[in-house]
């Protein structure tokens, strides 16, 4: 029932979306066929304005558009790209793996530093240890992930020559190139959620261990060791977990920038070139895609919250 | 508030300063060229040096700093404005102003930001004036939650309800109570906005989709000294320092101020205090189970240390209920945390000695007393609901007390855990054994807590009002068990608790604590018939009783440990108070056989 609901939710606000796109082109002030066409300041020509009014549907009433718009979605037609008339949803599946790959590579990587190390300061508050290591993920959240991303090509593809400066090769060509190629701007993102990550589970972890039941497993005896395997970390995760997963979703849009560094050819890059190129149905496309898969996460943690808290499940 | 975070505020005024008084540096003109001397080095003209088209370096980082902060105030400014503006109309008028707001805010919240940007980007093109709007709606809906939040704690307040009664009109109330009441929130909600702003709109000029170039942005800057930066990388470091440091700053300015905002307290590091070796003069009385003498506790606030617990002595006999009774506040729940060794961190004991069966629990390092809890000491706590961990089932949070002290097989321990449910009488305890804490009631919990504490056969059980948080019926079956527990056993109870209907049904001996201290002891039969005590007294009166007058209240309240009044503390609201009770602070001094008092006094 919990998860019925839930799922509910999801499909409501994925249709908001979609409905939210939609409308976005039609509540700009202008004729969005001319605001697409007038680049560089000359007044567009009006048979392509009236071509592309065509091609877009947009002489039709509105809620006939919506219709069907909403009844393309509904069978995964995304439309065709303005720039090359290629199926959208063709160049969003070839790209879209690759950004995943990318945020899956960071997501681990702060998951594998930032809890333990959080969990490790939260142990000995107030140590030098724990002091250095805050001052340390202040920094790193400090630095902005295009600057750690350029830093990282000026000195170890410039200066040191260890790496190429960027691109992107397949797994199936070359598994060694094709993973040096992804370390390099998965820990330009993973480093600002490794610090995202180490804050949220020091304060989580510092915050568990002042509850009643931790009290109780000290009072029962129970080893140090045991309590934080088993009391603390385990309910001290649970805001950990949707934080991070929240964290993933914004970078569903937020690779943009690390990609556009490193050269690599995922799915946020080609949203950057369509928006240069005003290609709206590829840009509608890849918004909507994202969209939806950020709905789509913030589902899945709830179930994950209800397979850790039981009292979620009700 | 607490205290502002002048070091942060102070540097990020300073580049606000640097940023505002640019046009008068007497800087070279940021967008002036001189390409023959592009990419020049550090030079006494240009401190910098020159970038590819031989502009001064310096003069631009502080004009990307003024472009970078008037693009973030502008853009924080906007979105404080009209999600402040949404949030408090939202929780204000509720119905429907709230769904359209709130939930229309919501939807913004499906899209990643940055993705938001682009899409809005794309329909108005890029430029500074586009940013503003488009990072204004980007951080749109953290004003209006946290606004939202604000009015609907406020407007159940009494003061916003008294205005209400008044007269004042809808507009008034909220620009004159609620407003000033979020501040604070939205101040911090300001900061973060303006921080991430920054980093935002670097990102996007980065990309070229934000500040169109000559216009000086650390983001375009940074973006320009990548094709260079093989020739001149220190062009492509001032920038990014710049930024970092000013994001920097700005997150420890956010930081301090929700610091600020919402204080929480910050504890020291619980360093044990190396006991003073001053023995309590007292050898152990061979009989008593636990034998407490001189306890002292103090806790580190920030307005300096307090003592909770002062000087509180007592014994427990085996198979023989202590009840510890007193108002909330008077170090009863304090005592027996420091006992166990359970203290929160910024608490710590400076005196005394606690034998059980002949060891100082107090000298005891943690790793031997940890093997004492749960085995020969035990604690049932007040409220059962919070005490049990949430995620595990009730029979392995018991089989976890059982193998924490003894070397038994997972299956054995489970066998044990529901034979001692069978024991605390829970009924079907074979299927309950899998329940979790959340499907049991608060009395049902309350035995499981019991059971835990009976697991390994205690000597000592400390129940810190264990029947506080049930309702009366399921109070008299856990008093009932407890007593039958500690006849079946013949094990000491010491009973905290500020019911004295309790007390008389269950302890033998009651100790009654005031402001931290032992004001009186003795025989609970004895001291109920006659308290030699005034506080005792009047706690007696305070009592409702069916038979008895009308129960009297004790006027005046307990004294906060920050300001103790001199001599008794009692006195101020004592009905036989003379001068002399307030001149020094009396001692605990015999009234009978097996009685003590703290008056003065008690046979006047």
């Amino acid at each position: 029932m919990w998860f019925l609901r839930r799922l509910g939710i999801s499909v409501v606000l994925v249709w908001v979306a979609a409905s939210v796109v939609f409308l976005a082109i039609h509540l700009v002030p202008g004729d969005p066929a001319e605001l697409l066409l007038s680049q560089g300041g000359s007044a567009p020509d009006r048979a392509m304005v009236e071509e592309l009014r065509d091609q877009l549907g947009l002489n039709r009433p509105l809620y006939v558009q919506y219709g069907q718009q909403m009844w393309r979605l509904l069978h995964f037609d995304l439309g065709r790209s303005m720039q090359d008339d290629s199926p959208v949803s063709e160049e969003i599946l070839r790209r879209l793996p690759r950004t995943l790959e990318l945020i899956l590579a960071a997501g681990l990587m702060a998951v594998v530093i930032g809890i333990p190390g959080g969990t490790a300061a939260a142990m000995r508050r107030g140590s030098v240890f724990d002091r250095a290591t805050s001052w340390l993920a202040s920094l790193a959240l400090a630095i902005p992930v295009f600057v750690v991303g350029t830093l990282i090509v000026m000195v170890f593809a410039q200066w040191l020559r260890w790496v190429p400066a960027g691109g992107f090769i397949a797994f199936a060509k070359d598994p060694v190139q094709h993973l040096i190629l992804l370390a390099m701007p998965a820990s330009a993102i993973g480093l600002g959620l490794s610090a995202v990550m180490f804050r949220m589970t020091r304060a989580a972890v510092l915050d568990v261990m002042l509850k009643d039941y931790v009290r109780t497993a000290r009072a029962k005896g129970v080893k140090p060791g045991r309590i934080l395997t088993r009391h603390v970390v385990r309910t001290a995760l649970m805001p950990v977990i949707t934080v991070l997963a929240l964290y993933l979703g914004t970078l569903l849009g937020g690779t943009v920038l690390v990609e556009f560094v490193f050269n690599w050819p995922g799915l946020s890059g080609s949203l950057v070139s369509a928006v240069n190129a005003r290609d709206y149905p590829q840009v509608v496309g890849i918004v909507l895609v994202i969209s939806v898969l950020f709905v789509g996460l913030n589902l899945t943690v709830d179930i994950i919250y209800g397979l850790l808290d039981p009292r979620v499940r009700k | 508030m607490t205290r502002l975070p002048w070091p942060a505020l102070a540097a990020t005024a300073l580049i606000a300063v640097l940023a505002i008084l640019a046009p008068w540096l007497g800087l070279p003109n940021p967008v002036t060229m001189d390409v023959p001397h592009r990419l020049a080095g550090p030079s006494a003209a240009h401190w910098l040096g020159q970038d590819e088209f031989g502009r001064d370096v310096l003069t631009r980082l502080i004009w990307g700093a003024r472009v970078s902060l008037s693009v973030a105030v502008s853009a924080a400014a906007l979105a404080c404005l009209i999600g402040t503006a949404l949030g408090i109309t939202g929780g204000y008028l509720r119905g429907i102003a709230e769904i359209l707001t709130l939930r229309s805010i919501d939807v913004l919240l499906c899209f990643p930001p940055l993705l938001l940007a682009l899409l809005v980007v794309t329909l108005l093109g890029p430029g500074a004036t586009t940013l503003i709007p488009v990072l204004a709606l980007v951080y749109l809906p953290g004003f209006t939650r946290v606004a939202y939040a604000g009015v609907l704690t406020a407007r159940s307040q009494d003061y916003v309800e008294a205005m209400r009664v008044l007269g004042a009109g809808s507009g008034r109330i909220m620009l004159r109570t609620i407003l000033p009441n979020i501040g604070g929130p939205v101040l911090v909600q300001f900061s973060l906005a303006m921080a991430a702003a920054v980093v935002l709109e670097s990102g996007l000029s980065f990309l070229g989709l934000g500040v169109v170039p000559p216009a000086p942005s650390w983001g375009l800057m940074i973006g320009a000294a990548r094709a260079t930066m093989a020739q001149a990388p220190l062009l492509l470091l001032w920038p990014c320092l710049a930024l970092t440091l000013t994001v920097l700053v700005m997150n420890a300015l956010c930081d301090g101020l929700r610091d600020a905002v919402d204080p929480h307290p910050t504890y020291r590091p619980a360093a044990r205090r190396l006991l003073d070796a001053i023995a309590p003069g007292l050898l152990p009385t061979p009989k008593a189970v636990l034998d407490l003498a001189h306890l002292t506790v103090e806790i580190d606030t920030p307005a300096g240390p307090i003592h909770p617990v002062r000087d509180v002595s007592l014994q427990v006999f085996p198979g023989e209920t202590l009840a510890i009774v007193g108002e909330s506040g008077s170090g009863k729940s304090v005592t027996s945390l420091a006992i166990t060794g359970l203290l929160p961190g910024a608490a710590h004991v400076t005196e005394g000695a606690a034998f059980l069966d002949g060891t100082d629990l107090l000298r005891l390092p943690e790793e031997s007393l940890r093997k004492l809890r749960g085995d020969k000491i035990a604690m049932v706590f007040q409220d059962p609901g919070s005490s049990l961990n949430p995620v595990h089932r009730i029979g392995a949070q018991i089989a976890e007390a059982i193998r924490a002290h003894r070397p038994l097989s997972d299956k054995a321990a489970r066998a044990e855990a529901i034979a001692l449910l069978r024991r605390v009488g829970l009924p079907d305890p074979d299927s309950r054994a899998r329940a979790y804490p959340h499907e049991l009631s608060g009395g049902q919990r309350q035995r499981v807590m019991i059971a835990i504490a009976i697991a390994n056969h205690p000597s000592l059980l400390i129940a810190d009002e264990p029947t506080t948080a049930l309702d009366v019926t399921i109070q008299a079956q856990i008093l009932e068990l407890l007593s039958d527990l500690k006849r079946e056993r013949g094990l000491a109870l010491l009973f905290i608790t500020h019911a004295l209907p309790v007390v008389a049904e269950i302890a033998d001996r009651v100790a009654v604590m005031y402001a931290g201290e032992i004001v009186e002891t003795g025989p609970t039969a004895e001291v109920f018939l006659a308290p030699h005590h005034p506080y005792t007294a009047a706690l007696l009166r305070s009592a409702p009783d069916e038979e008895g007058p009308p129960p009297v209240g004790i006027p005046g309240i307990v004294p906060p440990p920050t300001a103790l009044p001199p001599g008794c503390t009692f006195a101020p609201r004592c009905p036989r108070a003379i001068p002399e009770c307030t001149a020094a602070p009396p001692a605990l001094r015999s009234a009978g056989a097996g009685r003590l008092t703290r008056c003065i006094r008690w046979n006047a």
